[in-house]
This record gives structure tokens, C-alpha cells and sequence, in this order.
């Protein structure tokens, strides 16, 4: 067996062979407010309380007992126990066996797990005479007991606990004759717990039971005995070779091995092990306590946590109730360094039960030991979002009402967030009035105005900064392209006159005029019909009286695939069946009938919405393309058609396809080769086609499918070429979500679609796939606060880029029949009402459009298209509340989405309902 | 072999399925499923891998306030630092067009709206008075400084008598077929080898352009640039640099192979040996009533390359270099350095005194070997700077005298990412002083671009000194990896830190916004091909 390399690890030290595991369910960590509410901590005293209506971060530790304590004769007069969530990686091993069973012919295939966990195998087989890697289902007699099928080419088998040795804690076994036509067995191993899959050098595992895939470099168990097989590939290849002679092309050798592989099976059983790494959540604690020494006069703070790793105090200390960290005086703990003038760092001296433990002795004045834990110098450590905080001064008061009101304010000065908008509780007005309060609260607000002068970037508002922001990095994205694209000399060409230095405002690709709104114009079911364009047609004036502006029609191109997605020869709009029976017959039959057209129906559809005043966009698929012929591997990757490109055109970097491009500039696609575009000649002929599409076809513009596949400079080249009134780009990826439940901040999803988006240079919008996650959450939880972003702007890519977001709650993939990600069940108009009031360009899903929904998107589309709110409307949040969440929108539109209570702000304008339905209302100003 | 552990969407899975719709749809409860708990997995991986988002936020939520309200009268004012970014070198060619207008304009736009006060535009001598003595060619740079005017700009002007090999921007071509003609116009090291790069600072004033001065030649190169410039000046042009040397630097080119006069294994030679530079130690030599010193060099100098340990000039403790041939040496050779760059500062004075700009030159940070007594690299490039000594009053000296600033590149470093010996902080801080002590203000440059934050806190906390005597900096400077997503959103950050300096640049919020290493492993599982 060749050496085993494990991907880098957290924690290369782990001390403990099977660490204690806790894993966290996620439903009793829900809201924060459940656990903690200020009334509850009060009464058991506690210092866990944040006061705070709603969790601000996610990330966290839970104080899950708290000892209330009072000036005893032990001096001791804190201590809480806070909970230390931490993710380890646990190694184990995957074992393999391939025995012979009670007869000759039949073979038992045990896999087997050491790690516990809730573990299915996720397997198919491959037949003898099968081409390329696709799986099949087994045979029924194959299959275990408990197995489920997984669409048409797998089964997912749950593992039992394991009666065998070699310390698998789970196995399944696979029963099979050696005379089926089996030639491998593929699968991969899945953690139903975390959902992580594991695999075999980043491909599936296969165990070959026929010879001729044995030198693949994923195959386990046969690789020793492959020397001395009687007959060896080469040799058997050569035999073939001559035997078929000219008759035979290349890949004969699959077509015709079959027979000879199943004659010279000589199975052999194997045992083999692979390293497998599994991330658990473990869960420490950390447990403070405060004695006071009555001699000195000093607290003495002790912290305490079961961590076995290298922990780091990172701490400071407060005074005067001034929430600022400060270094003390030496003497410092041993083992204390000054980290920046602004903190100190102790490292917990590790005791020999595997806690590990440090004192810090602090000067009465001192009224606050703030800190954060740093483990392992890698994995930072707080308390849900913010320092921990120890309060000190007035200890022995535990639990007066006072000190809530010190926790609450220092909580927030701490995270740095002041919330306008929020009232305190009503209990605590009273107390708030203090002067000692209103100290903070004027530090605070001094802040705020330190913050905002003096400095040139802050005499701007705060929305205007974001939008600079943005405008800055899309410069910048511009003018890295430029010097990534050519190193040579351009000619003057930039006409400084007309560039003033204005937030973009002017007509753009991404944008259109800005007061779009999109009708995706297909469903998954679409291509049934067979004649779908001309379905379409005569839906074009009704789609264009309901105020749609452009619609978003199916990928038109000839496609493995019968929705398209699958595209093959892009230049065969012609999907009709007498093309498909001449050249490619058996593609004909199973796409029958299933097209959306032919390029004349196309192209009179596309006419007949220019007539009615509504702009086209093409499904652009470019990140992958099937291919028509196999190379000398028999890898499908040679391309016919009118661009008849070779693997060259392929990127390098999917194993499965053995292109000879360079590597991705993206993620691949798997399901088929992934175009090169960093080839000039790729990148040329897409040109080319687009500007067919455009100019010959008619199209308007671009729905450019999987952008994520490829680097967003080549679609800023795509749409520089061809220059359309529209673009979108579909970069789609999973938002954060933590122990199940959804993060509440999401910058770090919808950054990566701004960042697309730079990458285009601006030039193409993005789904906001980000505003479509929240908005799940936010109806299937009622969580409406999460639709306010700490900024108190939408959380969105609409928040950050509203001219480039494209907002959409449904399409063809999440919902329709396939379902993958389907939009909270007849919650529908309540997405709509936010997206069709908001910012950004809405796109309706054709589903919606014709459904009893009709009637409620017709009118709201009207008071948009009434108000004139454009895809760079202001938006701004009136309320983000449990139960409901209001916004204004360029003080034309109100609207309300949930089930509370809201009305409008009866300021200087008088609204009036325009449309109202189950849990949403719209207001117009009068 | 190696196992790994992948995350996985919910991403277009359906895509790939061709007539296998119904079964998906039975299928779908579960697909739905397994989605969700998906998701979990790559967050905590994230957070696995990428715990530093906590520090991002545990930081800032102390330092904000301490900073804020300890924010002392001293601190330096918002505007008192001013940040420029230095344009590309070739940003006009040497057929006077420009080079990647297009990402200039959007970068120069950029700047603007980040708040940065200006650019740098080095001028060339070599493209300017590229074919003949005395005809210039300005038409680039007049587009330059339209452009930046146009945007509202500042621009600091670099003159430059240098050549440069990265690109490659050569001396003027008369120049060099003088230089053919007499190689001694250039620096000249102790094998005889020239540096072809700049003239040698002894024919400062030697007739050997047909009965002209190097100096009358760059006195006239800067009037035409005045008259060319007057109606930018004081407006849009702020400031103009003047090149004293190598890469514009106020010394010998004393490490020419390496291009770089911190070459930090070696020490660098001696650059006297033109024969103009030998006759002038020589008439020294006599004068000072010790003519065998004036036949040449120091002997007892190790190569370029070699630690100053390698020969008896340079070591510690008794070394030539404390004897008095070794100060006779040393004092004339730095003294030869000392007029050279009070003769071209007085034509900057001389022909920018009256016009609104500012003047400058810029001095090196030659760190390498700081740490040992002599001192090697200084005095080989021209700096008598020891342990004993200062050598630096009477260079900034020049620089006071003749109403000039001083440029000072490193500003970026820190002794711990340099290797023994060297220690640029220490020097920084030595010529910091002495500039205090004069009056002599700074512009602070940066070395190369940085590639950590580190390089920026560097930039930060020099910018952030009780008494600023660093009062603008220039970054160095604008092309691809300036404008590339590893190095642009830090230098985003950056500007926000200069321009808010109480606020830490690693702990501004911005750098959470930015571009992130984010590793989604999100790939769907391999299940079918086509």
C-alpha cells in the first residue's frame, strides 16, 4: 500500500485516541433569548445575561450553570462555568475487505468504519461493458438489507454496528456472485450526523472486480497482485488491437474486453485500510471564579477549562467602569506577554488531570477582567460574539439591578454595535437615567461622533461609503483585468471627458435601465412540450401587460439533456427530432419530443417579445459542454460540431475528463468537461457565439449558468464582446449555517457573489442567492430580525450592491420538480412583497406567475412600476422585529412582511394599503 | 494515498439527471435533507480552519474604545498625513504613450474615492531627452498630468536621472554614446567595472557633453519641465523629486550587481575608481599632506558579496576603518556624496525655489549590516555612519540647507523579517532624529508592495508617531499585483487605517468585508458523467 497522507489537521496533537464527543444538537442551542432572558438570569443571579432581544452572533458559548454566590466565608464571589464549543478532527480508519464467501462464487465486500457516527454507504456499481465512470443501481439480489435507492444510479446503505474485529465500530457487506457482470463496485462514505462525505483522493472508491480498471490510481486492494496477473492488460490490449485490426478503433478495447475480463476474473480477497478524518464538535468548559483576598485587598481571578490544547489568555482589564481594555502594571502572571501595548497573554499552565488552569491577581480598582481565549494559537475563543467579561467592582452585589444594567450597556459597547432604534427595556429606563450610565452612553456616543469626523472617509454617510466601497473594488477589479489581460501597450483610447468621477449611474450591462423586472420564463417540466416557444408566444402580451420588462428563456442549445443544461453543440439551436435522426439517432430517442423548439420558433418568439416591449435573455451555458467523442481513453472529451475543439479546450484539473487545458479558473462542474476559458481560442469562439446569439438570434441579453466554474475577468470579456442590455450570472453556494441553524451574518456568502461580480468588472448582476437563503429562514422560523444586517441595511447581496443583485425566491432548480432548495411552501408572496419593493432587479418564477399568486404579483409589480422603484431604490428599515419586518422605500413605498403588527410612520406622508395579502401588506404614499 | 473530508451544496445535482426525474422527485425529502445538514458541515470547517474571524471581532470590540478616547492633542491629524501612490514606472513608454491607460484611469478613480491625496509620476530622463541634448519630448506626461488633474488629484513629480533595468528605461541614448566614449563618466568599482545606470557623481561639473555639465544639463531638463508644467503647478502638481543618484537615491551604486544596495549577505565596494574620482582623492590625498593615500581605495575591502568580517577594513574592534587612513578614506568619499547632493539640490532649489512646489530628494535606508560597528554597507554606499559617528547630520544637513524634503523608502520594514546584522528600525529611528532635530521633514516610501498586513502596520505605526515627522507617504507603487485581490483589499484597509489612525489596520472591520482565502470545498459528488 503506498503511503498515506492525511490532509493537514487542526490539531496534529490529539492526546486521546477517541476524544470525548458531544455532539451538540442543534435544537437545544436555539435562541440565545430562550436560554438566557434577562428576567431569568436575574432571578438566579447569574452575570450570563446579555439583556439583548436577539442573538446578534451565532458563534458561541452558553453559560450552562452559573453558581450564585454571595460574600461566604469563602471569599469566593463569582463563579460561572461557560461552554467551550469546539470542532476537532478525529482520525480513524476506513477498512475494506473483499472475502470469499461460503461457495466459490460468491464474494462478500465488507466496509467498515472505527469512527463513530450515523455512517451510510453511498454506492453504485459499474457493469462490464459500460463506457466511461457513470454508476448504475446493483442488482436487487446485491443490494442490502435497509438499502434506499438514490435516483437511478446508487444505493445508500446504512452501516450496522460491527460484529467484526479490526475495531470497526459500524460495517456494511455487500453480498455479490462473481459471474454478474460487475466489473467494479464505486462508493463513498457518508456521515448522515455532519453530512460530510468522504472519499478516496478526492474521487470514489473503487473496488475492481474485473481487471481492466485496475490502473486506475483510486482503485483500493488490487494494486499488488496486478504484476502477476496471468495475461496482463498490455498484453490484452495488444491481442485485441491486432485481432480487430483497422476495424477496431481505440475504443474497441472496452466494447470487445468484456468477455475476456469476465473468462480471466480471478478474484482475489483483499483487506485494506484508509485514513479517514472526521470533524466532531467537542464541548469543553471553562469555568471562572472570583475570590476576593481579604488580606491584599485584590481579586484573584481563576479560570479553569478541561481544553487539553495550548490555551491563551488573551485579557486586559477595565476600570472605572469604562469599558476600555487596559494593560496593567506588572507584576503580570508568569507566562504573560504584552501583546501590542493593548493586552496581555497568558498561557494556562496544563495540570496533570489534563485542565488546565491560571490565577491573575488584579488591584481593587480594577473593575472588569475582560478577555478571549485562544487555543492552540490557531481557533480564537469568546463569548457568543463578544468578550468574555467578569465584572469585578461590585462583586459581592451580585444580582442588583444595577449590575444587569452594567452588563447590558458594557455588552454593547463591547461589540461595538449601538442600536439606535432600540429601546431598552422598560424596566431598566428608569436606571438608565443615572449619571453613571449616562457617562457610558456619552462615551459612546462620542464614539460614534470621533468615528465620523475628521476623516475623509467618514464625512461621507455611511451609505455612501458602502456604495464608494464598491466602486472602489470594481475599479480596482477593472484595473487588474486590464493588467492581467495584456502587458503591452494600449492605445490612448479613454475619453477622460466623459468619465466623471460619479457613482455609476449610466445604462449597464448588469443593470439595463434599472427598472427591470425578470420573468424566468421556463420550468424544469418545459422542455415536455415540446413546442414551449410557442407556448411562450402566446403569453408574450400577457407577461408584458403585467409590467415584466425581460424574460429569461431556457438554454436553446442542442444538450445531452433534454432541459439544456447539458450542452453539446452549441451552435444546433435546432432540437428538432429529423436533425436528431440523421446524426445523432440515439440521442434522438431519448430525447424525444422533449425540446423547447427549433431556432425558427426561437427566434419568431424572441420577436414577438420585442414587439410587446420585453428583452430576451439567453441561457448562456459556458462552464461545461458534453463532448461528442472519446479521446484514445475512451474519456469523453473531443468536441464536434461547428467548434470542434479538442481536450485542450478542457481544464486540467477534473481527473475524470483528462483535459489538457490548464487548470480551472473556478469549481468544476463534475457532471461533464469544464471549458478552459483561459485559452484564447476557447474564449474567441464563446465570442463569436455570443455575438451570434445576439446578432443572428436576437437575443438581449445573458443568463449565464454555473458562473462559479470559471473566473469572472472571462465574463467581463464575454460581455465586453457582446454587449448585452442585461446580464446575470448564477453563482450559487451554500450560505453559513451553524449546528443547523443559520447564521445571522452572512457577509462572508455575499461577498463571494460581490466578488464574482467585481470580477466581472460590474459588467453582469448575480443572483442573490444570499436574500433568498435568508429569506428561507426568516419564513420557515419566523425570524423576520434577520432580514436588518448589523448596519441596519437588507443582508443581502441587496444590501451591499443593490444595481448588481438579481432577486429571485425561486427558479428552476431550487423549486419546480426538482425541488433543490424550494422556497418555504405558501409563504411565496411574502418573498415577492419583499423583492418586488426592494432594490435590486426581482425576478418572478414562471410557476408563480401563472398560479393563484397572478393576481398579487400583477399589483405588486404596478406599485413598483408606479413608483418608480428601481433596482438603486433607497431602502430603509423600519422595523426588524420577532414577528414582523417594515421597511420604507424611497419614501414612496411602505411595505410589511409577517405576521405582527405594523403601520407605517404617520410623519409627512399619509400611505395608504395598495395591496395587502396573508402576512404581508404594501402601503403607497398618497 | 490521502482521504479527504468535502463538503457538499445543494447545488445543481438535478442538472445532470436526464429522464430520471421521477425518481428524484420520490426522492426529494431526502435530497432536501441531506442539504441542510450539508450546510453545517462547511461552516464548521470554516471555522475550523479559519478561526481568525473571532480575534477580528474580539479586537475590535476592546480597541475601538480604548484608542478612541485615549486619542491624545499629539496624534497625528487627519490630515496631516498625506498619502500618495506612486504611478507605474512606465507609465509613459519610450515612444511617449502611455501604458494601460485604461487601468490607470480606473485606478487612479479608485484612489480618489478611497481619499488618497495624489500620485507619484516618475519622469524619465531617458524618455524626456531621449535622442538629443536639450530636446524634450513631454507630450506623455503632459497626458499624465491632464489625467490626474482631471481627476482631481495631486501629483508629486520624480525627476528622474537615473536609468531602470524593470522595466527597462536606459539613459538617454547621447548619453550613452558618450559613455561610450568615455566610460568614466560612470561609477567605476576597484575591477574596473562601470555602473551604467546614472552618471558618476564626480563629472558633476565637468564639460563632458560637448562643452557642458551633467549639471547644466539637468538644470535645464528641470526649467523645461517648469515652463512645460507652469499651469499645473502649485494646482495639481504639488511636488517635484529630484534624482540625486541610483534609483534616484542620494549614493553610490556600492552593491551594482545585486541592483540593491541592501544586499544583505554582502556588503557592497567602494565605487571610486573613474578616473575623475581618483584624481580628485588624489589632489585630497595631497592636500592633506598624506599623498600615498590618494592612489586608490581601501586594500583591505572585501567583495561585494562577502560579510564584512571576510577582510580587515570593516571588522569590529580594530578594523582599518578606525584608523586614520581608514577616516581619511572615509571622510573624503562621503564628502564627494555630501557636495554631489548639495550641488543638485541647489538646482532644484535654484529652479523650483519660487514656484509653490515642494522639493525633495530622497535619501536610502541602507539597513544591511546596521548592527555591526562600522557599519560596511553605509560606508560603501557612501554614508559615514558608525558606532562612533553620526553620519547622517551633515547629509540631512544638505537637505535643510536647501529647502528640501527627504524621501525615505522603508518605512515597510521591521528587523524581524530582516536577517542578522541588519536593522532598518534602528536606522529609521537614527535619521528620524536628526531630520526632528533640523527641521528636515519625511515622506515615507514603502520598499516593495506588501504582501502581509505586516508591511502595513509597519507603515502605520511610523505614520503614527507622537511627533510626526513623517507627515506623507507615497506607496510604491501602482500595477497588476497592486490592483490583484491578494494585495488590493489590504491596501483598501490601509488607506482606511491612515486615514482613521487610531483604529489598528488589523483590526478594522474592512478586512473582514475583503476577499477572504475562502475555501468552499463545496463539489458535488461525483456521480455521472457524460
Amino acid at each position: 500500500m503506498p503511503t498515506v497522507a492525511i490532509e493537514p489537521l487542526l490539531h496534529h496533537s490529539l492526546r486521546q485516541q477517541c476524544p470525548r464527543i458531544n455532539p451538540i444538537n442543534p435544537r437545544k442551542l436555539l435562541p440565545f433569548s430562550l436560554n438566557f432572558s434577562s428576567r431569568a438570569a436575574r432571578i438566579c443571579g447569574s452575570y450570563s445575561s446579555y439583556g439583548r432581544s436577539k442573538p446578534l452572533f451565532v458563534t458561541a458559548c452558553s453559560a450552562i450553570s452559573t453558581i450564585p454566590v454571595t460574600s461566604q466565608p469563602t471569599e469566593i464571589v463569582y463563579s460561572e462555568t461557560y461552554e467551550l464549543p469546539l470542532v476537532q478532527k478525529v482520525e480513524g480508519k476506513i477498512c475494506i475487505r473483499l472475502d470469499q464467501g461460503k461457495d466459490g462464487d460468491s464474494w462478500i465486500l465488507t466496509v467498515g468504519c472505527t469512527l463513530p457516527g450515523k455512517w451510510v454507504l453511498h454506492w453504485g456499481v459499474n457493469y462490464v461493458g459500460d463506457v466511461g465512470r457513470e454508476w448504475d443501481q446493483p442488482p436487487n439480489e446485491m443490494r442490502p438489507p435497509g438499502s434506499v435507492a438514490v435516483k437511478d444510479y446508487a444505493i445508500e446503505t446504512p452501516l450496522a454496528q460491527s460484529s467484526s474485529s479490526e475495531g470497526c465500530l459500524h460495517e456494511v457487506t455487500i453480498d455479490f456472485n462473481c459471474h454478474s457482470k460487475i466489473a467494479a463496485i464505486n462508493f463513498v462514505l457518508k456521515d448522515e450526523e455532519t453530512g460530510s462525505w468522504y472519499q478516496h483522493k478526492g474521487m470514489d472508491f473503487v473496488v475492481p472486480l474485473v481487471d481492466y480498471l485496475c490502473d486506475d490510481e483510486n482503485v483500493v486492494g488490487m494494486k499488488k497482485e496486478f504484476d502477476s496477473w496471468p495475461g496482463t492488460f498490455g498484453q490484452l490490449s495488444n491481442m485485441l488491437l491486432k485481432s480487430e485490426g483497422p476495424l477496431c478503433d481505440v475504443e474497441g478495447i472496452d466494447e470487445a474486453s468484456p468477455e475476456l475480463a469476465l473468462a480471466n476474473r480471478i478474484l482475489e480477497g483483499f483487506y485494506e485500510e484508509q485514513p479517514i478524518v472526521k470533524e466532531v464538535p467537542v464541548s469543553n468548559s471553562l469555568f471562572v471564579s472570583v475570590r476576593k483576598c481579604s488580606e491584599t485587598d485584590k481579586n484573584i481571578v481563576s479560570l479553569e477549562t478541561d481544553l487539553s490544547e495550548d490555551v491563551l489568555v488573551h485579557w486586559g482589564v477595565c476600570r472605572d467602569n469604562l469599558m476600555k481594555w487596559e494593560v496593567p502594571e506588572a507584576p503580570h502572571p508568569p507566562n504573560t506577554k504584552v501583546f501590542k501595548d493593548k493586552a496581555l497573554r497568558t498561557k494556562l499552565q496544563t495540570k496533570g488531570d489534563g485542565r488546565a488552569n491560571g490565577l491573575f491577581t488584579l488591584d481593587k480598582e480594577i473593575t472588569g477582567f475582560p478577555f478571549v481565549l485562544k487555543v492552540n494559537d490557531q481557533v480564537w475563543l469568546n463569548n457568543r460574539g463578544n468578550d468574555f467579561f467578569i465584572p469585578l467592582s461590585r462583586a459581592q452585589s451580585v444580582g442588583s439591578p444595577s449590575d444587569e444594567i452594567d452588563k447590558k450597556v458594557s455588552s454593547e459597547s463591547f461589540s461595538g454595535s449601538v442600536t439606535k432604534d432600540e429601546d431598552p427595556p422598560i424596566e431598566n429606563q428608569e436606571v438608565l437615567q443615572t449619571t453613571f450610565t449616562d457617562g457610558i452612553i456619552k462615551e459612546i456616543r462620542k464614539l460614534g461622533t470621533d468615528i465620523s469626523s475628521d476623516t475623509k472617509w467618514k464625512r461621507k454617510s455611511k451609505e455612501a461609503q458602502e456604495t464608494i466601497l464598491q466602486e472602489i473594488e470594481k475599479l480596482a477589479a477593472e484595473a487588474y483585468s486590464i493588467y492581467r489581460s495584456s502587458t503591452t501597450t494600449f492605445p490612448v483610447e479613454a475619453d477622460l471627458e466623459t468619465e466623471e468621477l460619479e457613482l455609476p449611474t449610466e445604462l449597464c450591462s448588469g443593470t439595463g435601465s434599472g427598472f427591470e423586472i425578470l420573468c424566468q420564463g421556463f420550468n424544469w417540466e418545459s422542455h415536455k412540450s415540446g413546442r414551449w416557444y410557442m407556448e411562450l408566444l402566446e403569453k408574450a402580451s400577457e407577461l408584458s401587460s403585467l409590467g415584466f420588462t425581460v424574460i429569461w428563456l431556457p438554454p436553446p442549445t442542442e444538450s445531452v439533456s433534454p432541459e439544456g443544461y447539458m450542452p453539446k453543440d452549441l451552435y444546433n439551436l435546432n432540437s428538432s427530432l429529423d436533425e436528431f435522426m440523421t446524426t445523432f439517432l440515439f440521442l434522438a430517442v431519448t430525447t424525444l419530443g422533449n425540446r423547447y423548439g427549433t431556432i425558427d420558433e426561437l427566434k419568431t418568439v424572441i420577436k414577438a417579445f420585442h414587439k410587446v416591449g420585453i428583452k430576451v435573455l439567453g441561457d448562456a451555458v459556458i462552464n461545461h459542454r458534453c463532448a461528442h467523442f472519446k479521446n484514445q481513453n475512451g474519456i469523453w472529451n473531443i468536441f464536434g460540431g461547428r467548434l470542434n475543439w479538442d481536450d485542450r479546450a478542457v481544464v486540467a484539473d477534473d481527473p475524470h475528463f483528462q483535459g489538457r487545458g490548464n487548470k480551472s479558473s473556478g469549481d468544476n462542474f463534475h457532471a461533464a468537461p469544464n471549458i478552459d476559458h483561459s485559452q484564447d481560442f476557447v474564449r474567441n469562439d464563446l465570442k463569436e457565439w455570443l455575438r451570434w446569439l445576439r446578432k443572428d438570434i436576437g437575443y438581449d441579453g445573458w443568463r449565464l449558468d454555473f458562473v462559479r466554474g470559471f473566473w469572472g475577468g472571462y465574463v467581463k470579456d464575454y460581455i465586453d464582446s457582446s454587449e448585452p442590455y442585461f446580464a446575470v450570472g448564477e453563482y450559487w453556494d451554500s450560505l453559513s449555517y451553524t449546528y443547523g441553524e443559520m447564521d445571522y451574518d452572512q457577509d462572508a456568502h455575499r461577498q463571494r457573489i460581490i466578488d464574482w461580480i467585481n470580477a466581472t468588472g460590474g459588467t453582469a448582476g448575480a443572483f442573490d442567492v444570499t436574500t433568498k437563503g435568508i429569506l428561507h429562514s426568516v419564513l420557515e422560523r419566523c425570524e423576520y430580525w434577520r432580514l436588518s444586517d448589523p448596519k441596519g441595511k437588507p443582508p443581502g447581496v441587496v444590501g451591499w450592491w443593490p444595481s448588481r443583485a438579481v432577486t429571485f425566491i425561486e427558479n428552476h432548480d431550487t423549486g419546480s420538480t426538482q425541488g433543490h432548495w424550494r422556497f418555504p411552501g405558501g409563504k411565496e408572496m411574502q418573498g415577492y412583497a419583499y423583492i418586488l419593493t426592494h432594490p435590486g432587479t426581482p425576478a418572478v418564477f414562471y410557476d408563480h406567475i401563472f398560479s393563484d399568486y397572478k393576481p398579487e404579483i400583477s399589483a405588486l409589480i404596478s406599485v413598483r412600476n408606479k413608483n418608480k422603484i428601481s433596482c438603486r431604490s433607497i431602502v430603509k428599515i423600519t422595523k426588524a422585529d420577532r414577528d414582523v419586518y417594515a421597511a420604507v422605500i424611497d419614501d414612496k413605498v411602505a411595505m410589511k412582511i409577517g405576521p405582527g403588527h405594523y403601520e407605517p410612520p404617520s410623519g409627512s406622508q399619509q400611505w395608504s394599503v395598495a395591496v395587502e395579502g396573508r402576512d404581508y401588506k404594501v402601503w403607497e404614499a398618497k | 494515498m490521502e482521504i479527504s473530508v468535502i463538503g457538499n451544496s445543494q447545488m445543481k445535482i438535478g442538472k445532470i439527471e436526464e429522464n430520471l426525474r421521477d425518481l428524484c422527485i420520490s426522492n426529494f425529502g431526502n435530497n432536501k435533507q441531506k442539504s441542510r445538514v450539508l450546510f453545517d458541515q462547511s461552516k464548521i470547517k470554516e471555522k475550523g480552519n479559519y478561526g481568525f474571524r473571532f480575534p477580528l471581532r474580539a479586537t475590535q470590540s476592546n480597541v475601538i474604545p480604548v484608542e478612541k478616547t485615549s486619542a491624545s492633542p499629539n496624534s497625528i491629524s487627519v490630515d496631516g498625513v498625506n498619502l500618495f501612490v506612486g504611478l507605474p514606472v512606465d507609465t509613459v513608454s519610450r515612444d511617449n504613450t502611455l501604458n494601460h491607460e485604461r487601468a490607470i484611469t480606473a485606478g487612479l478613480k479608485a484612489l480618489k474615492l478611497m481619499g488618497v491625496d495624489g500620485v507619484e509620476l516618475p519622469v524619465w530622463w531617458g524618455i524626456v531627452e531621449k535622442d538629443a541634448m536639450g530636446k524634450y519630448d513631454w507630450s506623455g506626461y503632459l497626458a499624465i498630468a491632464e489625467m490626474v488633474h482631471k481627476l482631481g488629484l495631486k501629483l508629486r513629480v520624480s525627476l528622474c536621472f537615473h536609468a531602470s533595468q524593470e522595466p527597462k528605461i536606459p539613459l538617454p541614448t547621447w548619453v550613452s554614446q558618450f559613455g561610450e566614449a568615455d566610460p568614466s563618466i560612470y561609477f567605476t568599482d576597484r575591477l574596473g567595472q562601470q555602473y551604467k545606470e546614472c552618471l558618476s557623481l564626480a563629472v558633476d561639473d565637468l564639460p563632458i557633453f560637448d562643452s557642458r555639465s551633467p549639471i547644466e544639463v539637468y538644470q535645464n531638463f528641470c526649467e523645461s519641465f517648469k515652463s512645460t508644467f507652469s499651469p499645473f503647478m502649485g494646482s495639481t502638481i504639488t511636488g517635484v523629486t529630484i534624482g540625486l543618484g541610483p534609483d534616484g537615491e542620494l549614493r553610490y551604486p556600492s552593491c551594482h550587481d545585486s541592483a540593491s544596495h541592501n544586499n544583505h549577505s554582502g556588503v557592497g565596494e567602494f565605487q571610486c575608481y573613474d578616473k575623475y574620482m581618483l584624481t580628485y582623492l588624489k589632489q585630497y590625498a595631497e592636500k592633506m599632506g598624506k599623498p600615498m593615500w590618494g592612489l586608490g581605495g581601501p586594500h583591505d575591502v572585501p567583495s561585494y558579496n562577502e560579510p564584512p568580517c571576510a577582510k580587515n577594513f570593516f571588522k569590529d574592534n580594530g578594523g582599518s576603518w578606525e584608523t586614520p587612513y581608514g577616516d581619511f578614506f572615509l571622510s573624503w568619499y562621503s564628502n564627494q556624496l555630501i557636495s554631489h547632493g548639495n550641488r543638485i539640490l541647489s538646482i532644484a532649489l535654484t529652479v523650483f525655489g519660487e514656484t509653490p512646489l515642494i522639493i525633495s530628494g530622497k535619501l536610502p535606508l541602507v539597513h544591511s549590516w546596521y548592527k555591526t560597528q562600522s557599519h560596511p554597507s553605509e560606508l560603501t554606499a557612501g554614508f559615514y555612519n558608525t558606532v562612533n559617528r553620526d553620519g547622517y547630520e551633515e547629509v540631512i544637513e544638505v537637505f535643510g540647507k536647501n529647502s528640501c524634503r527627504i524621501i525615505l523608502p522603508g518605512l515597510d520594514l521591521s528587523d524581524a523579517r530582516e536577517p542578522n546584522g541588519s536593522s532598518p528600525q534602528s536606522l529609521l529611528a537614527q535619521i528620524k532624529d536628526v531630520c526632528r532635530v533640523q527641521g528636515v521633514g519625511i515622506s515615507g516610501e514603502n520598499l516593495s508592495l506588501s504582501k502581509v498586513t505586516d508591511g502595513f502596520s509597519n507603515i502605520k505605526s511610523n505614520l503614527s508617531e507622537e511627533d510626526p515627522i513623517v507627515d506623507s507617504f507615497t506607496y510604491q507603487r501602482m500595477g497588476a499585483d497592486f490592483f490583484s485581490p491578494k494585495h488590493f483589499p489590504m491596501f483598501t484597509a490601509f488607506v482606511r487605517g491612515v486615514n482613521q489612525l487610531d483604529i489598528d489596520v488589523d483590526d478594522m472591520p474592512e478586512t473582514r468585508r475583503v476577499a477572504e482565502p475562502v475555501h468552499v470545498k463545496s463539489e458535488v459528488l461525483q456521480v455521472q458523467t457524460a
